[in-house]
């Protein structure tokens, strides 16, 4: 008798699990409008083209203190 | 905005190229340290020396050699530039590059180009083992630390010079800190002025140091100087070193695959090849 008791128990808290999963996913729709990582729709990235800058570095009009260069 | 703050800067030559130093609110004697730092370490870091550590642990292949701790850095960032670059940025290309006549600084002038002898480079795991305070060179191998080693002394430099400071070792820079007006500093990528904050830049480019057909670039796929296309590409990243070895492999994987390698590798690049590639 207490096996088949276990097996019901197990078989309704599986389902349940599912079910509640379920409503969870469906309330909480993916965002369409969320950024894209990395942002690779930004820039160009043709050769010889425009520098390609990610948020994290921001662009500026200074003149530059130094420079990465091939060496 | 915040006023201005000095900046300190010391130049010098060193590795064969040009160096800077620039830090705010540190003595000048601190960037004067920091070349001696630069001269010493190269000095233990070059293969052009052959009293050089690296050159002592090339020479004695195939056995286990005491380093010291630097050096096992560096071994273990050529090994982490390994993993990174899925094998593109291999140190096992010395012996490509010898055949390529890259034997000795290109200011004494490349020997021979004797391409016919290049091979694919070895998997660096193969041959390099490193334990602690040790490493160990298989028979027929050899390692060439080059841009690895300068993106990782920037780095390691600038730790020790910061908290505010830029290190340029030949191109390979580590910026960290806020900068002299605390929004970054204003470093040249491809002709523009990024500001970077705990940030390096590197570039990769088989348009320097060349000679009789040849470059100092070894794809390891082939043994041969790289031709994919793509002939520059500078790189922003988390790190000097790290951007290094995304510069080195964007590169090497040429102008089909670089630009997404970049999107999801760099935090800022510059894509340039021949235009017919």
């Amino acid at each position: 008798m207490r096996p088949v008791l276990l097996k019901f128990a197990a078989t309704v808290l599986t389902l349940g699990a599912t079910f509640a999963s379920a409503v969870f996913v469906t309330s909480h729709l993916k965002n369409p409008v969320a950024p894209l990582q990395p942002p690779v729709l930004t820039g160009t990235s043709a050769l010889g083209g425009a520098v390609v800058v990610g948020p994290s570095v921001q662009p500026s009009n200074q003149p530059p203190i130094t420079s990465t260069y091939a060496s | 905005m915040r006023p201005e703050q000095a900046v300190v800067a010391h130049h010098f030559e060193a590795m064969g190229t040009a160096c800077s130093l620039f830090a705010v609110g540190r003595p000048q004697s601190c960037l004067v340290l920091g070349e001696r730092w630069v001269h010493d370490l190269a000095s233990r870091l070059t293969r052009f020396s052959a009293d050089s550590e690296l050159s002592r642990l090339n020479t004695r292949a195939g056995e286990w050699v005491e380093v010291s701790a630097e050096l096992e850095a560096v071994l273990r960032a050529a090994e982490r530039a390994y993993e990174l670059s899925s094998g593109l940025v291999n140190a096992a290309v010395l012996p490509s590059m010898l055949a390529a006549g890259y034997t000795r600084t290109l200011n004494a002038g490349a020997t021979t180009v004797m391409l016919e002898r290049a091979r694919p480079a070895p998997a660096l795991p193969e041959v390099l083992r490193v334990r602690p305070a040790r490493a160990r060179i298989e028979s027929g191998a050899g390692i060439d630390l080059g841009g690895i080693a300068k993106g990782w002394m920037a780095d390691r430099l600038c730790e020790v010079i910061g908290p505010n400071a830029v290190v340029n070792l030949g191109g390979d820079l580590r910026a960290v800190g806020a900068g002299p007006q605390g929004h970054g500093w204003p470093v040249g990528v491809a002709g523009v002025t990024l500001l970077l904050r705990d940030q390096g830049a590197a570039t990769s480019s088989v348009r320097r140091r060349r000679w009789g057909g040849a470059h100092h670039l070894i794809d390891p796929r082939s043994g041969l100087p790289a031709d994919t296309g793509l002939e520059e590409v500078s790189v922003v990243a988390a790190s000097g070193f790290e951007a290094e070895v995304v510069a080195k492999t964007a590169l090497l994987v040429g102008p089909g695959v670089a630009p997404a390698y970049c999107a999801s590798h760099a935090l800022a690049w510059w894509l340039d090849g021949r235009h017919d590639a």
